[in-house]
């Protein structure tokens, strides 16, 4: 029989990819579709949960695909990998549950179920890799299984499709310019190195660096790096597509690319910068906390602007995204570990918070907040969840963004970075700010003039919606009344970063079958 | 494009071309070919007849649903990469047999060949598929 635990790391990432093609076989059988791909991707969470203890408990797993040894494509499951692996598992899973009512059935039948797949499958891929170029062409799958996801209609088409058109052109041609990038990138590095497997490039690296014959484009190289994760993140200069692509997306794809696609730059910046560029990190480091605190100060004060919900939330992402980074520029192991915590609860909050935005505006038959009003009365279960986001995202004291947001700040004044944490503290008062001005506006005051917008939608908020949002919601709640198991997992991942020898260790140094 | 010569040499092709795009198919894992080139091959017969004797008197003879072959093409190549597990071996490991046959000699039969042919189908049934309903679109 087929051991489950030794294959763990590929069947995460071939599972998905064979769903995909029974998903096209089964067009014709809806029910079975929604059925099958609950199913699946219920095994997936589970297998990831199994995935990230085994890896906690035994150390670093390696997986050879096909046994070609050294050369061949490996699949490296550290801590950072199968924690990452179980967030995104976690929230496609809510994702996928909401859409199955949210979704049109036209566009949930024929294409949606196979793309998701493609998605996961794009997502556990890129976090799983530890070859370059694999990296490349999980990226690549992501970005266009996500581009025709943005393109899938939700019920009731409050997106227009030339809107949605515009933002699919933009995400595309900049991803893909983006991808031109790390070719470039990761060609240069094979023509200095002749190697692909991240912990080779590593160990090569640091022996030129020892013996002082560093060529001189490696430290080019590790900046393009930045240049394509940042976009992927959308951080400063390259942040500009994120606010047209989230908000046209159906909201349970704005819950993936929110919550866990722009995470993936980020999980690359720890990947490559902290694996392969360690000795290029004092010019990284003032790069990224400048670029983060940019991010945080643009994001913040567009969020302001804002009267459409969706908009409001992607820019939101955009300054939350500067925070994470923030952490990472400044690069010590308590930084480190608060941005790890702070992403966590930012991809569940943020996830929340979209699902959550696609009832009200579906309540409300319309996006923008200026039109809403006195929405508490008719549709209490949707405010009490954008509360709870809410005070999460903007850090107050129960939610799990609290937790993070006093972890990051405390461990930059640990750090004596001043100045980089006033502008952050600074612009956190504005996320509270813009956050709970968009709660008030909608839930709270007079309810809406009913002649001139017509009536609220009858509530009849399905299960299908609500769960999901209930689920976020509590694991919100869960990460600010206990977040000692997640601090002790990004201690240990932090651990794991900045030693970076018990990794290399484990794919070069094994028994060749 | 609809002379009479056009359609008189692109019969003459359709048999042609299959069959040398079926050989590239099998030429492939040690010679110049594989699944991806034959694939395009094939699609490039397919692709003639629309053009040459339009997509509308196409449909009435031969209108397969190309999503399909996709779909078989990739399940096909997933499970060549998911039997070795069942052996005991690694995702994608792949196995070589030697059969000989009397007249054609000693043949080298690679599981590979078989993620080839899956290949092949994901070429034709996703170039065609685009094809088709690009050119279905009024």
């Amino acid at each position: 029989m087929i051991d489950v635990m030794q294959h763990l790391p590929i069947l995460l990432v071939a599972i998905p990819i064979l769903m995909a093609a029974v998903m096209i076989m089964l067009r014709s059988h809806p029910k079975l579709q929604n059925i099958l791909n609950v199913t699946v991707s219920i095994v997936l969470l589970l297998m990831s949960i199994q995935l990230l203890f085994h890896v906690w408990d035994n150390g670093i797993q390696v997986y050879e695909v096909g046994e070609w040894g050294k050369y061949g494509i490996l699949l490296v499951a550290d801590l950072l990998g199968s924690s990452m692996v179980l967030l995104s598992s976690g929230i496609s899973l809510m994702a996928l549950i909401y859409s199955l009512d949210y979704i049109q059935e036209h566009s949930l039948s024929s294409t949606y179920h196979s793309l998701f797949n493609l998605m996961i499958a794009g997502l556990n891929g890129t976090f799983l890799t530890g070859d370059l170029f694999n990296m490349f062409v999980f990226f690549e799958i992501l970005l266009l299984s996500s581009c025709a996801l943005v393109v899938s209609q939700g019920k009731g088409g409050h997106t227009k499709t030339s809107d949605k058109m515009e933002a699919t052109f933009k995400y595309l041609i900049l991803n893909m310019i983006g991808s031109i990038v790390m070719l470039i990138a990761v060609a240069s590095l094979y023509a200095t190195l002749g190697t692909l497997n991240m912990a080779d490039i590593a160990v090569k690296i640091s022996a030129l660096s020892q013996s002082g014959t560093l060529p001189w484009h490696l430290f080019m190289i590790a900046p393009l790096f930045i240049i394509v994760f940042g976009n992927k993140a959308a951080i400063f200069p390259m942040h500009y597509w994120l606010p047209d692509v989230h908000p046209s997306a159906p909201s349970p794809i704005s819950a993936m690319l929110s919550g866990v696609m722009i995470k993936v730059g980020v999980y690359g910046v720890l990947r490559v910068c902290f694996l392969i560029f360690p000795d290029a990190l004092f010019l990284l480091k003032p790069m990224i906390i400048f670029l983060a605190l940019a991010t945080i100060i643009v994001g913040a004060i567009s969020a302001i602007g804002q009267n459409d919900v969706k908009r409001l939330l992607a820019y939101s992402s955009i300054s939350q995204v500067g925070y994470i980074f923030l952490g990472i520029g400044m690069g010590t192991a308590l930084t480190i570990t608060a941005s790890l915590v702070y992403l966590v609860n930012h991809a569940i909050a943020k996830s929340m918070l979209f699902l959550t935005s696609g009832s009200i505006i579906h309540h409300a038959g319309t996006r923008d907040m200026t039109k809403m009003g006195g929405m508490i009365q008719s549709a209490p279960l949707m405010s009490s969840a954008f509360l709870i986001g809410a005070m999460s995202i903007s850090g107050l004291p129960p939610m799990g963004g609290f937790i993070a947001k006093f972890m990051l700040f405390d461990a930059g004044i640990l750090d004596q970075y001043y100045i980089p944490v006033a502008i952050a503290l600074l612009f956190a008062v504005l996320t509270l700010f813009y956050m709970f001005r968009a709660w008030l506006r909608m839930f709270w005051g007079e309810e809406r003039d009913f002649v001139e917008h017509g009536e609220y939608r009858a509530q009849n908020t399905s299960l299908y919606v609500s769960i999901p949002i209930i689920l976020l919601a509590a694991a919100v709640i869960a990460l600010g009344l206990y977040a000692e198991p997640l601090i002790v997992l990004s201690q240990a991942i932090t651990d794991q970063l900045l030693d970076p020898q018990p990794y290399i260790d484990a794919v070069l140094t094994r028994g060749v079958r | 494009m609809t002379t009479i010569i056009t359609k008189t040499v692109t019969k003459i092709c359709i048999p042609l071309i299959i069959l040398f795009s079926i050989s590239l198919l099998l030429a492939g894992h040690n010679n110049p070919g594989g699944g991806f080139i034959g694939g395009v091959m094939f699609v490039a017969v397919i692709a003639l007849t629309y053009v040459v004797f339009g997509l509308k008197k196409m449909k009435t003879v031969f209108d397969p649903h190309w999503e399909k072959w996709f779909a078989f093409g990739l399940i096909l190549a997933s499970i060549t990469a998911f039997t070795p597990m069942i052996y005991g071996h690694n995702f994608f490991r792949s196995a070589v047999h030697f059969v000989d046959l009397p007249l054609f000699g000693e043949i080298e039969l690679v599981s590979a060949g078989l993620f080839d042919i899956g290949v092949y189908f994901v070429v034709i049934g996703s170039l065609l598929f685009i094809f088709k309903n690009v050119g279905d679109d009024e």
